[in-house]
């Protein structure tokens, strides 16, 4: 077990910069999630670090090595592929043995080892098949015993739930989650999906372009999005945006409805009269009218969700999106009086999208 | 729709006149499948199955053009003559023997060259072109070229062999040597060959078993025995049982190199086969003889398509 740290890494294929400078410390036994959009450089990140890609400038540590010249074998790291890799060849038990072989363990400390770990992950009836003749998701937790019986400093995984149907990727989500919290070992998982990087990760790193956009808990980043990027991308249903201006302690929506600046918030951007702001209010964040401070729009679409009822209704010129009480059943065309507590309501500036409250 | 419709047709056309054609305007399904059938089975039969017959059948009979005697039948004679004919046996011999050398040799030579063009390289085209060549090279083509290779006084060989301080060979004089020079023009030949079938099993084995295997600590070499090479296996066996029947019909390069000469040290039996009904027309022994190469190639074919059923 160890920590893991970039600094400043950069990986160019000729000129082309994918990743761009990625500083981050990652402790010893945290499980940290890599998140953004398809094309955002995650993988090429995580494959740096495991050593299949090379490292186009900075350093990667893991522990107190530098790692960049290794090849992976020297870096004593587990991957857990978006493909699996299994070797189609071997056995469930040759696959998860091959990488103990490899290292010279005898078959006498290799044959518990193998079976503490199918123990662990149920898979103790699969070990005489071949890949072949499992399922998705029998081979996705293969991959991960032929990860765990490595016992190595760090796990990688690159969006291994993505071949899963969403109900087993609910289940194999939790799995993953109590394994780490039976082995502890740092895990660094990459996914696009923000609900895993949310339900699984200590820290979240939101990447955006071969950058880092925010670097927090799933708390931090969802209360407190750096960015309207980070705001949309973390919580679903999305964060609504809508364009407005700061004037007298209000920020003022381009359609006139108007909602009054927290306390807290006023204060840090008293300076700020008259600046064009993006406002970010979440869909869970609506409250019933009479609380908070009402705003009066008209209702567009209705969506019931049993749980909830999502309530798509136009302000001025936006269109917002409510998450309220399933017993809220408004029609379509109605107009609606709804809340909205002031102080979640997030401030972004205009021109840098970047976040100026809170 | 448009068949649904046809169906109603003819059906209804079924229940008021009863023609006997009508059955296969509505076939059963197994009349359907043996009417879809029908013309690759004839044809089948046309260019394979009446060949054989007739071959196994004028094996039986003594039928020598030369002779001006009218076809008669023989029964065995034609293959208890073989038993005492020494040339078949070295015919036989030559041709075994060129099997067992050049369709190994092939397949190393193929393996490895199929290695190298699944390089990673920038341009692929040179090293795939340079690997089709030699197989669309015609046999005797590559025969005459490699003769002159291994002529005693102009050739490329000798005079390499005489630049390094050896004495030139004189190839087509010495059976062992002669033999040597047409082993190694085959392998030159087919190799291309095996490594194309090679390369495209090389091609499907998906790139992040390696990249498992390299954070599992394999290195290359283990890496090669362990993935490469099995998963090629199937690739490989069908290389072989191609390469493998070719070899049993090797008659184009000894023909045009050597002439299954000095004596007949280098003939194969698909050459002699040619001699006797070709050269001295006798139709009955030639067939004979090929029935014996026919039931060579099935005996080999069988063998490998049992090893790969056995590998499931
Ligand atoms: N060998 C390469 N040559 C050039 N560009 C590449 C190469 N490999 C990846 N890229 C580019 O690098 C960028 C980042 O790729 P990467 O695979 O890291 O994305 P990702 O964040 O994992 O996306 P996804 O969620 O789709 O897997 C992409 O724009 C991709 O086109
Ligand atoms: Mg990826």
């Amino acid at each position: 077990m160890s920590s893991v740290s970039f600094r400043k890494l950069e990986k160019s294929y000729g000129s082309l910069r994918i990743v761009k400078g990625i500083d981050l410390e990652i402790a010893d036994r945290e499980f940290v999630v890599l998140v953004g959009p398809s094309g955002c450089g995650k993988s090429t990140t995580l494959r740096m670090l495991a050593g299949l890609e090379s490292i186009s400038d900075g350093e990667i540590r893991i522990g107190e090595r530098v790692v960049n010249k290794l090849p992976p074998r020297e870096r004593d790291i587990a991957m857990v592929f978006q493909d699996y890799a299994l070797y189609p060849h071997k056995t469930v038990y040759e696959n998860m043995a091959f990488s103990l072989k490899v290292r010279g363990i005898s078959s006498a400390e290799i044959k518990p080892r193998i079976a503490q770990a199918a123990e662990m992950l149920g898979i103790t009836p699969l070990l005489d098949r071949k890949p072949s003749q499992l399922s998705g998701g029998q081979r996705q937790r293969v991959a991960m015993g032929r990860a765990i019986v490595r016992r190595p400093q760090v796990f990688l995984f690159d969006e291994p739930l993505s071949n899963l149907d969403a109900k087993l990727r609910g289940q194999v989500r939790t799995e993953i989650k109590r394994l780490h919290q039976a082995i502890g070992t740092t895990i660094i998982y990459v996914t696009h999906d923000q609900v895993e990087a949310m339900t699984l990760a200590d820290r979240i790193v939101i990447l955006k372009g071969g950058e880092i956009e925010q670097v927090g808990t799933p708390d931090e980043v969802y209360n407190s999005p750096a960015s309207v990027f980070v705001g949309g991308f973390i919580g679903s249903p999305a964060m609504n945006f809508a364009k407005g201006t700061i004037r007298g302690g209000q920020v003022t929506f381009d359609g006139g409805a108007g909602i009054p600046l927290h306390d807290h918030s006023a204060g840090k951007v008293g300076g700020l009269e008259g600046r064009d702001v993006v406002v970010g209010i979440r869909p869970e964040h609506f409250v019933p009218a009479g609380e908070g401070h009402a705003l009066s729009g008209q209702v567009q679409v209705v969506e019931p969700l049993g749980s909830d009822t999502l309530i798509h209704f136009a302000l001025g010129q936006s269109t917002l999106t409510a998450r309220v009480a399933p017993e809220m059943r408004p029609s379509p065309g109605e107009a609606l009086s709804i809340g909205v507590d002031p102080s979640r309501v997030h401030l972004f500036d205009a021109a840098t999208e970047r976040a100026i409250a809170r | 729709m448009a068949t649904a419709s046809e169906t109603t047709l003819v059906t209804t056309r079924n229940e008021s006149g009863t023609k006997w054609w009508t059955r296969f305007l509505d076939p059963s399904e197994g009349t359907l499948a043996a009417l879809l059938l029908l013309p690759t089975a004839l044809l089948l039969t046309l260019i394979i199955v009446y060949p054989v017959c007739r071959l196994i059948w004028t094996s039986f009979q003594n039928l020598s053009l030369t002779s001006g005697l009218p076809a008669s039948f023989a029964g065995l004679e034609n293959y208890s003559l073989m038993l005492d004919d020494p040339v078949f046996w070295e015919t036989t011999w030559n041709t075994v023997l060129i099997t067992l050398i050049t369709v190994p040799g092939a397949l190393l030579v193929g393996l490895a060259l199929a290695l190298m063009a699944n390089l990673p390289f920038n341009v692929k085209w040179p090293v795939r072109l340079s690997l089709l060549i030699p197989w669309a090279l015609p046999l005797s083509f590559a025969g005459l070229i490699f003769a002159w290779f291994f002529h005693s006084e102009y050739g490329v060989v000798n005079d390499v062999l005489r630049r390094i301080g050896f004495e030139g060979v004189i190839w087509f004089n010495s059976a062992n040597w002669a033999f040597a020079a047409i082993c190694l023009t085959i392998i030159w030949k087919t190799s291309s060959f095996m490594a194309l079938i090679i390369l495209a099993g090389l091609q499907t084995i998906p790139r992040s078993l390696y990249e498992a295997a390299d954070v599992d600590g394999a290195g290359r070499l283990r890496q090669f025995f362990e993935i490469t090479l099995p998963l090629l296996k199937p690739a490989i066996v069908v290389a072989l049982i191609f390469r493998t029947i070719t070899a049993l019909q090797t008659f184009d390069i000894p023909f045009t190199m050597t002439r299954g000469g000095p004596g007949t040290s280098t003939a194969t039996l698909a050459m002699y086969i040619h001699q006797n009904t070709v050269d001295f027309l006798d139709l009955g022994y030639g067939s004979a003889l090929a029935v014996v190469m026919f039931v060579l190639s099935m005996g080999v074919t069988a063998v490998y398509l049992r090893m790969i059923r056995a590998r499931g």
